[in-house]
This record gives structure tokens, sequence and C-alpha cells, in this order.
């Protein structure tokens, strides 16, 4: 279906999952990566990842994610991996209110340390526990709505919108690149100057969007 | 003494005295002292304990109750919340907190609570919600009486063992610190800086010494920080290793590293400098590690045998790093693959040996 040009044409998204402390955001990762929930998952210490792919158009877009540390105390060292994300997920919990009143907080160190993200979404996780909500969809849609954000609650739990959200983002991003690539080619000029190498590799014809693979 | 650290390295000690082991080998007691000596010694920090535990009490009166929040008590600007009122029967804080050490200290509760409930759950000894409370109450203390370091996350797993391997919770206290005492300045954290980046420094120049061509390759890769060794320094091989697996490691350093004047320098500071004189027959008193600090005259602050561990993890992937890794998601890749099958007697074995041959090089330099 798809002709020589894209065949083996391939898109690496690099994205964040940043929030409060045991919002859920190692077990939203490990759900939409590997479809996992572990009830006795230890806190996040630094940096981990995961990467999982989808096909948009016929081509392959995988997307690399590094989860990071909750605690405050950790932001001099995960901050380093938000250079060069081009999507973020804002995570609270839906059932502490402290974890979305930060939202605003956590804004702000993504845009001090990236300047490149094209799609940010604000995620309520544990929606699951609708008896002792403490944050209505509404709060949080104009939260999202003011900031400008794509907004969707979750369950990793029970996986509700997980893969949903985690795609949307990741369209995003590609449709952001698709679209600017069709409309300039000083874009790529943009691009590496952001950090993001949009590289042609004359062998495989790969083309990368990402900081952390050169 | 001698004996228990050849025992140890031969392949550990009975889980029955393991905790009693620890203290020792983390400076909690002095090799020589009798019995008698010990059991007093041991009876006025328990005492120090509770009166510390009674202070705490009297500030958070869920300190010792068998309960623990997980939701903030406190609004950053000392506020009380009303957040907190559905799990802590009874309790809130009735009035702005305005002392800076106690609302710092008040709102880093909620996070050592949220941090208990997922220490180690899969054991069996963690179901029970007062073992857990116990977790909370030595953290919260030691973060009370540690301002300076406060409460990061990572200490409640180095502190768990230690609950479970002491009955007394005093005792558990006690071990922790003295563990915390080789492992504080790790969790030392400003805005800008981790403490455990001190180490990770160390990391750099060990495996540049060693092994340029990694060193090269994981710097091209804007790895030279060796940030993706974080958790392994902080929760001392927690997450690499299984829990008894882990255990092992933890004494098997830290036998190689033992000090016999460790309890001294802990308990008279004052008196460090005394203990440098070179007496051939004590040596045999030290860990095989720690040994050749001594031997070559060196008894300043050194790197510690942790860092050299590490650098026997990235050693074991050597090949692998440098011909797989394009980029620094692979090297965490690479490096996530060895928890569970990493053998803490041969890290270790294979740390000394990366750590003579950075001596020998670095004296050439």
């Amino acid at each position: 279906m798809s002709d020589d040009d894209e065949r083996g044409e391939e898109y690496l998204f690099k994205i964040v999952i940043i929030g409060d402390s045991a919002v859920g955001k190692s077990n939203l990762l490990t759900r939409y990566a590997r479809n996992e929930f572990n009830p006795n998952s230890k806190a996040t210490i630094g940096v981990e990842f995961q990467t999982q792919s989808m096909v948009i158009d016929g081509k392959e877009v995988k997307a690399q994610i590094w989860d990071t540390a909750g605690q405050e105390r950790f932001r001099a060292v995960t901050s380093a991996y938000y250079r060069g994300a081009v999507g973020a997920l804002v995570v609270y919990d839906i059932t502490r209110s402290s974890t979305f009143e930060n939202v605003g907080r956590w804004l702000d160190e993504l845009n001090t340390h990236s300047d490149t993200t094209v799609a940010k979404m604000l995620i309520g996780n544990k929606c699951d526990l609708e008896s002792i909500r403490a944050v209505s969809v509404e709060e949080g849609k104009s939260l999202a709505e003011s900031e400008g954000l794509f907004f969707m609650e979750t369950s990793a739990l029970d996986s509700t919108n997980v893969k949903t959200a985690f795609e949307m983002v990741i369209r995003e991003i590609y449709s952001n690149m698709s679209r600017k690539q069709l409309n300039s080619d000083s874009y790529k000029e943009e691009l590496s100057s952001n950090r993001v190498s949009l590289v042609k590799n004359d062998n495989e014809g790969t083309k990368t969007f990402s900081c952390c693979s050169r | 003494m001698e004996r228990v650290l050849r025992r140890i390295q031969r392949g550990g000690i009975h889980p029955s005295i393991k905790g009693e082991v620890w203290e020792f080998l983390l400076g909690g007691y002095d090799p020589d002292s009798t019995f008698e000596e010990r059991n007093i010694l041991r009876n006025h920090r328990r005492e120090q304990y509770y009166a510390w535990k009674e202070e705490c009490r009297q500030m958070v009166p869920l300190i010792g109750s068998g309960k623990f929040v997980t939701m903030a008590v406190v609004a950053e600007d000392g506020q009380p919340l009303e957040e907190s009122s559905v799990e802590n029967q009874g309790w809130l804080v009735k009035t702005a907190i305005t002392d800076k050490r106690l609302l710092q200290w008040m709102l880093v509760l909620s996070q050592i609570g949220l941090d208990v409930v997922r220490t180690d759950r899969y054991l069996s000894f963690y179901e029970n919600e007062s073992n857990q409370a116990r977790l909370w109450d030595i953290l919260s203390i030691y973060t009370w009486l540690n301002p300076d370091i406060g409460y990061v996350q990572g200490m409640n797993d180095i502190c768990s063992p230690m609950i479970i391997l002491l009955e007394d919770e005093a005792d558990a206290f006690w071990c922790f610190e003295r563990a915390m005492r080789r492992l504080r300045e790790n969790f030392r954290t400003t805005a800008t800086s981790m403490g455990v980046q001190t180490q990770l420094g160390m990391l750099s120049q060990v495996i540049k010494t060693v092994d340029p061509r990694l060193h090269q390759h994981l710097e091209d890769l804007d790895g030279g920080e060796y940030l993706f060794a974080i958790r392994m320094l902080m929760v001392l091989f927690r997450r690499e290793f299984s829990f008894l697996d882990a255990l092992y490691l933890w004494e098997l350093m830290w036998a190689m590293e033992y000090n016999p004047n460790l309890f001294a320098s802990y308990e008279k500071p004052e008196n460090r400098g005394n203990f440098s004189e070179q007496d051939p027959r004590l040596l045999k008193k030290y860990g095989k590690f720690e040994r050749k600090y001594v031997k070559s005259g060196q008894n300043e602050q050194h790197n510690t045998l942790a860092v050299f561990v590490v650098a026997s993890v990235l050693e074991t992937k050597n090949k692998r790093l440098l011909k797989e890794a394009k980029g620094l998601d692979d090297v965490v890749q690479i490096l996530g693959d060895i928890a569970g099958n990493l053998d803490a007697r041969k890290a270790c074995k294979e740390a000394l040996k990366i750590h003579e041959k950075f001596l020998k090089k670095a004296n050439r330099q």
C-alpha cells in the first residue's frame, strides 16, 4: 500500500510524563506500553522509560515515553530529560486536589526546560475512584482549556482512556510535524536549532524527530 | 569480627542474626565492646529514640498511633487542609503553621505516607498496616531530626529492610541512621542539583580511567553525566536485585568497606584524626576494600564501593553498550535488562578488581 518512498519510514517522538508523586504516572505508562497494571509498583527514582509504536497513515510512529520521579526534590535531575520532548502528559490524581493545584507548576517547569513540546495533555487519573473524587471533570476541563491543553480522565487500573490519551498526543505531534513539513523548508532549520533533529538517514530512509538519538 | 567478615564473603549470615551483624558493620557498636557495654548503649539509644518520638507525637499525634497519612495535612502556606480528614481519624491541623522547620516537616509527611504504602508491598510483612506505620514513624522522625536532608524518595527503600530485621523499632531506627551516615549526602538536594551527582562524577572518573572507550561512547550519547545510574546508587541496587539478594549485596559491600574505627569516629568525631596509625596487625580487621585505602595511607574521604559496583555492572554490559547503544534510551534499556540477572558476589568481586585497576592507573597518571 505504501509506495517505495514511504517504506521503512519511521518517526520517533519523545514524550514525557510529569506530575506529582503517586498520581499513577508509571502505571499509566505500563498500561499503555505493556497493558499491565502493578498494584505494588514502587516510587520511580530518577527516570525510566518505555517505547510503544503505532501506525499513522501507514507509517510506523514510535513513541519513546519518559516517566519521571514525582517528588520535587528530583527536579534538578528529571528536568534534564525534558529537553527535546515533543509531547507531554501532565498527570494529576482526581482524588487528591493538591495534585491538581500543582499542575500549573509542572507546566512552568516544562516550559522552562523544553520549548519543543507541540502536544500537551492534562490527565486526571484514577477515574475509577469516583466515590472519593475531589476534582470535578469540569475543573479539569476548564484548566485544560485555559492552558491550551488536551484533556482526558483516565484509569490505569481499568484501562479507561489510557490508549486513547497516548494516541491522541502522538497523532497530534505527527500531524503537527507533517503540516509544518509541508508548509516550510525552514522548519528543518528551526527544528535542528531546537535540538530536535529531522534527519534523513540515506541508508534506511529513516526520519527521526528526536533529541535523544543522534 | 574478622571471622564475621570472612563468613559474609563466603555466603552471608543467617537471617536471625543479620540485624545484629549489620549494627556492627555500620559502626553502631564497637567491635571490641563487651555484651554488657553494648546493652547499656542499646538501652540508652532506645530511650533517646522514644524521647524523640514523643517530641514528634506532641506535634503530630499520628506518630506512634499505628496510623499515618498519605493526604496533605497542611498547604504550602501553612494553612490547615481538610483533604486529609478522610483518612486520619479525628486528627487535623487546626491553626496555621508558622514555624518554618515544622512546616517543612509537616509538608513532607504525606509524601512519606505515599511512599510507605508502596514500599515492598509484595512482602507479607508490609500487608500489616502497623508495620507500614512503623516505617512511616521512623522516616518521619529521621526527617524531623535531619532537616538539612529532609525526606527524599528512596530513603524508604533503605529503611524498609531494617524494620524487618530488627524487632525493636528504636534499634531499626538506629540501624537506618547508621546506614544513612554513608548514604545521606546522596539525598542532599538543591533546586539545581542532587547530592548523588557527586558519586556519579566519581563513577565518570572511574570509567574514564579503566575503560576510556566506554566513557567516550557514553559521552557521545550525551550520557557523560551517568544520570542513568542514579537509581542504583540512591537505593543501593534495591531495584536491580531481589529483596534477599539486595540484602546480601549490602552486607557484602559493608563488610568490604568495614573499618573498625567507624564506631569511634561516629561517637567521638573530634578524635577522627587519631585513627591513622598503621599497625599492620590491625589491617586484618578492615574489610578488603577499606584495607587498600588504609595501606596506601589515604584515610581521607574516598570513593565508596557502590561506585565500583555500578562500574562493574557497566563493564558486564560493555560490549552491548558499545555495539547496540545508539542513544541514551538504549543505555537505559540495556541496563534495565540486568534486573534480576546479577550475582551479588560476582558484582562485588568485579568491583574490587576495577578498584585495583583504577588505583593503579590513577597512580600512574
